[in-house]
């Protein structure tokens, strides 16, 4: 298979995953931005009218956080099962076992784009502007996904070897999810523990990264995250190698879970 | 006459045996084929016979590259490629029969433009008419298997692996895909072909091979073979019955 039609078959299986979804629910494509907005309402509620936090624009420091978050986490999280999920075909076609987890993430990249404009305007909205920083959320964006492909590699070959994964995987992310700081803020934190997290909880970094761009206009730690772009390029590099590697190993798992 | 085709897939002593929960098995080693040797040639159709759970569909999977063997080896002559003919999983129900049409033929090697020029063959071709456009959700189990053996096959590979795609839809539905199918066979396609109707493959087949309990029990002349297979599975319900 070439790369060329690699690439169009994540692009039409992710269309197609989200054509699918989409006819299975009554609002259908609006659930793309609905189900971020209720998640961004639900800790609103509890952490300002509830805990009555009082830090100032603590809506848009939640929404930065948690809509970056959620990306992260749902891709992930769902990818992970797509080997598995995906043994029809793969009992069918020799097929690049990295094509499930890349579509679901192909997938979750066309419901982002839906979430970030949303994100925008309501940063818009509240007073704030445009500056030549956001500019940084370019490379930011590209680590990110990075990331993201890395994790659900990773996620996708752990469930096949063993279904037992998706438990470890899901309460991995609720414990990133209260250690990543979209409730709090990392730099709140005392300079020796704030750096203790930026330094070994990526998502901290990238979240944090996020805010200091679209929210304080002020550019993020490059080499940081240059650091985290290699370290998860290396990652994903080899992980790619290792799913082609053990292709048929994979597929035998996975017909045989 | 095989003799004189060069061989394009080979098999030489594969066995194939995985780690299953249950201690059932060799204590908790499932082993599905065990020491198959097998050529097939250029351009031959081979007919696979053999009870529920012989291994049937592993060696197919093992031949289409999907498996690799726990030991031996499998040989694809140089720049060939194989694909498995099968009905039943691959389809999401929410999408239209047009789009798991087109998903299909996509993951089977066509390019998009190919794969848009196919669909208004399989549509005919399927008489699905209307219900084309209809979620696959909405089919019943004939229309669901009229689409899938229509969309396999547009598929087009060296080597075609046919899983018992031939016991699909109604009477009518089902000769027009024996002929199509029989169409693809007499030309130069080289084909594998399992079903339990051994009448079928006696009369598709050149060479026909038995399996049973994964290994290869009978390989030669397709009249012979399945006249073999037959009095087995005639002789196996006379002792079920008389047990």
């Amino acid at each position: 298979m070439s790369l060329f039609q690699y690439a169009h078959l994540i692009d039409i299986m992710a269309r197609m995953n989200l054509r699918a979804d989409a006819t299975r629910f009554f609002l259908g494509y609006i659930w793309w931005v609905l189900e971020p907005l209720l998640w961004v309402g639900v800790f609103y509620f509890v952490f300002v009218t509830i805990m009555a936090s009082r830090e100032a624009d603590f809506l848009m420091f939640l929404a930065t956080g948690k809509l970056v978050f959620v990306w992260f986490s749902k891709s992930v999280t769902t990818a992970s099962s797509s080997i598995l999920g995906g043994k029809g075909l793969l009992g069918k076609i020799d097929l690049p076992k990295t094509l499930f987890p890349m579509a679901v993430v192909q997938e979750g990249i066309y419901k982002q784009v839906a979430v970030f404009v949303t994100l925008g305007i309501i940063l818009l909205i509240n007073g704030y502007a445009v500056t030549a920083t956001w500019w940084y959320l370019v490379p930011l964006l590209i680590v990110n996904y990075v990331v993201i492909v890395a994790c659900a590699f990773v996620g996708a070959c752990l469930v096949c070897l063993a279904r037992d994964f998706l438990q470890l995987i899901s309460l991995g992310m609720i414990f990133l999810m209260f250690t990543s700081g979209i409730f709090w803020d990392v730099r709140s934190l005392d300079p020796e523990k704030a750096k203790l997290v930026l330094d070994y909880n990526p998502i901290a970094f990238l979240i944090d990264a996020y805010r200091q761009i679209m929210m304080h206009a002020t550019a993020p730690d490059m080499l940081h995250l240059s650091i985290i772009g290699a370290a998860f390029g290396a990652l994903l590099c080899a992980m790619v190698l290792l799913m082609r590697h053990r292709s048929q190993y994979l597929a035998l798992r996975a017909l045989t879970a | 006459m095989s003799a004189t085709k060069p061989v394009i897939l080979e098999l030489t002593d594969v066995s194939l045996s995985f780690q299953v929960k249950a201690k059932s098995f060799d204590r908790g080693r499932h082993h599905v084929l065990q020491d198959v040797s097998m050529q097939l040639y250029d351009g031959e159709t081979l007919g696979m016979v053999g009870r529920n759970g012989v291994g049937k569909t592993t060696l197919l999977r093992v031949l289409a590259g999907i498996l690799a063997p726990t030991k031996g080896r499998v040989t694809m002559a140089r720049g060939k490629s194989a694909s498995l003919l099968t009905l039943g999983l691959g389809f999401k129900p929410d999408l239209t029969g047009r789009d798991n049409a087109f998903l299909s033929a996509m993951l089977q090697g066509s390019s998009r433009e190919q794969a848009l020029s196919f669909l208004d063959d399989i549509k005919d071709f399927s008489e699905l008419g209307d219900s084309f456009d209809e979620p696959v959700k909405n089919y019943s189990s004939g229309m669901r298997s009229r689409l899938a053996f229509t969309t396999a096959l547009m598929t087009h590979v060296d080597v075609l692996l046919i899983d018992e795609i031939l016991s699909v839809g109604d009477a009518h539905f089902r000769g027009k895909a024996l002929a199509a199918m029989e169409a693809r066979i007499t030309g130069k396609q080289t084909v594998v072909f399992v079903s339990h109707m051994a009448d079928q493959v006696e009369k598709l087949c050149d060479r026909v091979i038995w399996l049973d309990n994964g290994n290869i029990v009978a390989n030669g002349d397709a009249k012979e073979v399945t006249s073999a297979y037959a009095e087995s599975v005639a002789q196996r319900r006379k002792d079920n019955i008389e047990a």
